[in-house]
């Protein structure tokens, strides 16, 4: 540790706490006074109503808020197995030194992640287009001119395709995270239990997986938590629709789209601003608790190295 | 293709081969040559599998390109087409005198550089502090940190509204404005992923330079600093690329006419989508033109993650 002045510690800190308080700190704080109000938008002298949002958004039994987190949940858990299975699959395949021109399928393979993810979605979207998305022209072309999928209007294939593009986008990271752990493993080991007679699948299962969990764990954590946050994907290609019934939200309303909807969708009556602030602080505590217990399985305290 | 390869792979084994003929026992060699045909189909499960991988990891970008060059009207047809005819620069053309580009790139450029400029020396000198100094507050500081990671700042956007309009930047400068939020984003992800690649640097290093006469203002600039050269430049283009990806604060705040040149480059393009009348080919031109040098310094930049990202033990 270096023995520094107090002087000199405040002087590197004040520049990082002044912003964060500002434009971190001071937003969470006005969120969470408005969720305590009633207010709305045509609802300008609002007043104090204590816990009632939260009331009416855990315990009313019409509330959205069930609905939109399992869906979230569902995708969360859909999506990263997804991410686990290909990444292990293609780091596995991309790790076989039988395999020619590495190099190649290395860079081919982890092009997505390069592709800006906002633009991605919006031709993703374009892909999906029910008529004229070269998906199901493709399709066409071996089921017939009748084939169709309805990619956007039906709630499976909906949640199926901002699966796809999530995967599409994420899968090369993982790639990356456990090609790097499968290098780390010393190639002695795998050998021995190839002479041992271990098969592939054994030596995969029984060898290096155990050996890869304390890079795949955070790197699955990190993910759940930023899928379970996913907005562009999701937004710019489904809106959150298709809404089958007016009353509920959408197949694809996970967390953050459906709050982005009830704050700027079309068609809202009154906004209700303070419902929202308390949804919003619901998904901080859900969150902020996921983050924090996330640290504590992690693989080493980062604290004891400084 | 798969008969070279099982010859290949014979060789390879080669070596395994040697090892369990010293056993000499028919069952040994029974499973060697079992094993044999094993490896090389399964040799040819992974090629398929890498292939159909290459497909799905580049139809989106090899569509999105020859739809750019195509003729704009004849993407909308039932049938299949994978190659452009004719081949056109007409849909770029179109984009750079019809629309405003180069304002839209400005403009996203301006709000990704000062959030990245913010996030970046603000976070430095605090994740410095972090990691080098002891000091009261230093746990609740770095839990803070840790929560407001977990609150992604499209939760608070009606706060941010008024944040800003107080701020008097909503109808002033809405760039400033949102590049600030952005900011408030950049500036805790930086601030984790510099302080943990600082704690990977030996300390003796400052303590060396500081015995020399160095002060710690110069012991921090001159040798910490250049040492976390790959964390600053991983942390700087994550910033960068989460700016440029945004869309729902840009909209929000930004939200005006869709064709405006007071846009950024995503929003431009949103706005060129959802309308109907807009051929598609235009959109494809304008997505290559956004993307390409962003992916490209993202592929280049790629060999710098290894030691920037994942040593600092942020990763994703």
């Amino acid at each position: 540790m270096l023995q520094v002045r107090r002087r000199t510690i405040f002087f590197y800190m004040l520049p990082m706490i002044v912003t964060i308080a500002i434009i971190n700190l001071s937003p969470i704080l006005y969120t969470f006074y408005l969720s305590l109000t009633n207010n709305t938008e045509f609802n300008n002298s609002y007043n104090f109503v204590g816990l009632q949002n939260y009331i009416n958004l855990i315990l009313s039994t019409n509330s959205d808020l069930y609905p939109v987190l399992g869906s979230t949940i569902l995708y969360v858990i859909v999506c990263v197995a997804l991410f686990l299975i290909i990444g292990t699959l293609t780091a596995l395949a991309l790790n076989n030194p039988k395999v020619k021109g590495l190099p190649f399928w290395r860079m081919v393979l982890l092009i997505p992640w390069a592709a800006p993810s906002a633009i991605t979605a919006l031709i993703w979207k374009f892909l999906f287009n029910e008529t004229f998305g070269p998906i199901n022209q493709i399709a066409r072309v071996f089921f017939g001119p009748k084939f169709n999928i309805p990619w956007l209007s039906s709630p499976f294939w909906a949640f199926a395709a901002v699966v796809i593009v999530n995967v599409w986008l994420s899968y090369p990271f993982f790639t990356v995270v456990i090609l790097g752990a499968l290098q780390s493993i010393p190639q002695e080991l795998n050998e021995a239990a190839n002479v041992d007679g271990a098969n592939a699948l054994q030596r995969f299962i029984q060898i290096k997986l155990p050996l890869l969990r304390p890079a795949i764990t955070p790197a699955a954590i990190l993910s759940a938590i930023t899928t379970f946050q996913m907005f562009n994907t999701v937004y710019l290609i489904t809106q959150g629709g298709p809404i089958t019934n007016a009353a509920k939200p959408g197949a694809t309303s996970f967390v953050m789209v459906y709050m982005y909807n009830q704050v700027l969708g079309g068609g809202l009556a009154n906004i209700h601003y303070a419902f929202i602030a308390s949804f919003a602080i619901t998904m901080f505590i859900i969150l902020g608790a996921i983050t924090f217990m996330a640290r504590s399985f992690g693989p080493r305290n980062k604290e004891a190295l400084a | 293709m798969s008969e070279q390869s099982i010859s290949k792979s014979v060789t390879a084994d080669s070596a395994v081969a040697a090892r369990a003929r010293q056993l000499s026992s028919a069952t040994a060699q029974a499973t060697i040559l079992r094993r044999r045909i094993f490896s090389g189909l399964s040799l040819v499960v992974i090629y398929l599998f890498l292939i159909i991988m290459t497909i799905f990891a580049l139809f989106p970008i090899y569509y999105v390109i020859q739809a750019s060059l195509n003729g704009a009207q004849s993407l909308y047809t039932t049938t299949l087409q994978l190659l452009p005819q004719p081949i056109t620069l007409a849909n770029y053309g179109y984009m750079f005198t019809h629309y405003p580009i180069f304002a839209w790139i400005g403009n996203t450029v301006l709000v990704c550089g000062l959030s990245t400029l913010i996030g970046l020396i603000f976070s430095m000198t605090g994740a410095y502090a972090l990691s080098r100094f002891r000091f009261k507050g230093r746990e609740v500081t770095l839990n803070l940190l840790l929560a407001l990671q977990a609150f992604p700042g499209l939760l608070a956007i009606t706060a941010y509204y008024y944040l800003l309009q107080f701020l008097g930047l909503l109808n002033t400068a809405p760039l400033i404005g949102l590049a600030l939020v952005y900011a408030a984003g950049s500036l805790v992800f930086g601030c984790w992923n510099i302080k943990g690649y600082f704690d990977t640097l030996p300390i003796e290093l400052e303590q060396a330079a500081m015995v020399d006469g160095a002060s710690h203002t110069q012991a921090f600039l001159r040798v910490t600093l250049p040492l976390a050269a790959p964390a600053l430049a991983a942390s700087a283009l994550f910033m960068f690329v989460g700016g440029w990806n945004e869309f729902a604060l840009a909209n929000f705040i930004l939200n005006s006419n869709q064709s405006g040149s007071n846009l950024t480059f995503i929003l431009g393009l949103y706005g060129l989508q959802t309308t109907y009348q807009t051929p598609w080919g235009y959109f494809a031109a304008g997505s290559v033109i956004i993307s390409v040098p962003l992916m490209l310094v993202f592929l280049y930049a790629q060999r710098f993650f290894q030691s920037g990202l994942t040593i600092g033990g942020v990763k994703g």
